[in-house]
């Protein structure tokens, strides 16, 4: 059996699991019925954001949200980060759990640990498409945090 | 009666982040048992209307006046001044870890503007305002040991609380405010979903989330781009002609647009993820790491593409036409704001 899809992050091992789609935004998109997807982050980002303890959303579920539109925010033991949808399309629901306790995120992140309910207007990406995006991304990644480190 | 006191007032975090909440607390219990000091919880500055009762107890602090929140220095004055809350520029010591470290003494109590272009704000009264960022340090001490050392440098005779307040046809809404150690009872009831009538009694009016530009007046040329740029009907001028936010419900909750196009960096939003566009004076802001541009905030272009882009996006979602450039965009102006911005972005890493 091979070894499952993942990306290496330094010696971190990020799993893409292949049953679900993908965002460039370090997404995962899993379709729970007719065009209504289940949205949560990426192992690829759990890893960046380490233990999250707050989690705020700033629009209401049932919103029409375009690209890049801030949707909320997320702090962590490490980092603080706005957080934005996967592409353009209505946010329906928010996981309810979440609103109590946010770590839920770092338990089972590609489980119950899932964001949101989602209406996708755009195509997303397939895991292998999502790799090649982590795989073109991660010099500048690494950049990034690097650069807002003092020292 | 009166000693020489100072009045400390927290403006409470959004949500319920139990680390902020627990931050507040601990300098809220501290101050309460501190002579020299009244201390007084609100809600978030920005989320409060102009007349919700904390905003009448800030305009009804006679002396010298603390204010802790979660918010630039630079945007907590302003959010103030707009409320009407108003005082000379107290100086800090509490800026940013790198800044910490000595010059306190010598720049006392220094002007206003402090010779920039800026108009000023108007019937700013003789006492000092300080406004201090509580994401600077995570130790209650550090802010304690700032406080008093503000005490220490104020010996201005103000009467007690209660009779300043006292003949105020709010008096029994301001009352809350005198007693933080019920508050912080009540608000802990709350958090642990146990607040019965009482505690809700002596807790201030809910206030939700808000999204508005705040003008820095001492930067601001009243060269009225932002007037020209915007085209909800935010801005306004007032009788002296002076602009002012008007409408500010107008505003479009998430669009900075407005202060990208400020030639004078004068317009604050302080929720804003870029420290820029947030108050930032230009030092670093927290010690943790914004992934927003890996997460989707990551853009390639200058800042008045943007704020057209953030405007055309507006315009759109409210059911009228995009126009691009060619409206409220002064062409002369556009590379140097670009540099401006570029500047100020390069001052964050």
């Amino acid at each position: 059996m091979s070894e499952p899809l993942h990306f290496m992050m330094g010696n971190f091992k990020a799993f893409i699991p292949e049953d679900r789609l993908y965002s460039r935004r370090h997404l995962w998109l899993q379709e729970v019925s007719g065009g209504l997807y289940r949205v949560g982050l990426t192992a690829y980002s759990v890893r960046l954001l380490q233990d999250v303890y707050f989690l705020e959303w700033s629009v209401d579920p049932g919103t029409q949200v375009r690209d890049r539109q801030e949707i909320g925010e997320v702090e962590s033991s490490k980092a603080i980060s706005s957080m934005y949808p996967p592409c353009a399309g209505e946010v329906v629901r928010f996981n309810p759990q979440l609103l109590q306790d946010p770590s839920g995120i770092n338990a089972d992140n590609y489980g119950s640990g899932w964001l949101y309910e989602f209406r996708p207007a755009e195509t997303l990406l397939q895991p292998a498409e999502y790799i090649e995006v982590l795989e073109a991304g991660w010099e500048n990644t690494q950049r990034t945090i690097k650069g807002q480190m003092n020292e | 009666m009166a000693g020489a006191r100072v009045t400390v007032v927290i403006s409470q975090a959004q949500g319920r982040n139990p680390v902020k909440r627990q931050l507040e607390e601990d300098i809220a219990t501290a101050l309460i048992a501190e002579p020299g000091v009244d201390v007084s919880l609100v809600p978030h500055l920005y989320d409060m209307s102009q007349d919700h009762t904390g905003y009448l107890f800030l305009r009804s602090v006679p002396g010298n006046l603390i204010v802790l929140s979660w918010l630039y220095e630079r945007a907590t004055r302003w959010t103030l001044d707009r409320a009407g809350v108003r005082g000379q520029v107290g100086t800090t010591v509490l800026k940013s870890a790198d800044d910490e470290l000595d010059e306190d003494a010598d720049d006392d109590n220094e002007k206003e503007s402090s010779g920039s272009d800026g108009i000023g704000s108007l019937n700013v009264p003789d006492r000092r305002l300080y406004c201090i960022d509580l994401r600077v340090s995570e130790s209650a001490s550090v802010y304690l040991n700032e406080i008093r050392r503000i005490v220490n440098e104020n010996s201005v005779q103000v009467v007690d609380l209660m009779s300043w307040i006292g003949g105020s046809p709010k008096q029994e809404q301001l009352e809350r405010y005198l007693q933080p150690e019920r508050m912080l009872e009540a608000r802990r009831a709350l958090d642990s979903g146990t607040a019965n009538h009482q505690d809700k009694v002596s807790l201030p009016e809910d206030t939700g989330r808000r999204w508005y530009p705040v003008i820095d007046y001492s930067r601001c040329t009243n060269c009225m781009e932002c007037i020209d740029f915007c085209l909800f009907g935010v801005y306004g001028v007032d009788q002296l002609d002076r602009i002012l936010v008007e409408q500010q419900d107008n505003c479009k909750k998430g669009c900075p647009a407005c202060s990208r196009v400020c030639p004078a960096n004068a317009i604050i939003f302080p929720q804003h993820k870029t420290p820029a566009i947030a108050g930032a004076e230009g030092e670093v802001g927290g010690v943790k790491i914004d992934l927003s541009q890996l997460f989707g905030g990551d853009t390639g272009e200058s800042a008045v593409e943007l704020a057209v882009k953030e405007r055309d996006a507006e315009l759109i979602l409210a059911g009228r036409h995009a126009v691009g450039m060619s409206v409220g965009v002064r062409q002369a102006h556009r590379e140097e704001i670009d540099q401006l911005i570029e500047d100020l972005d390069a001052l964050d890493f």
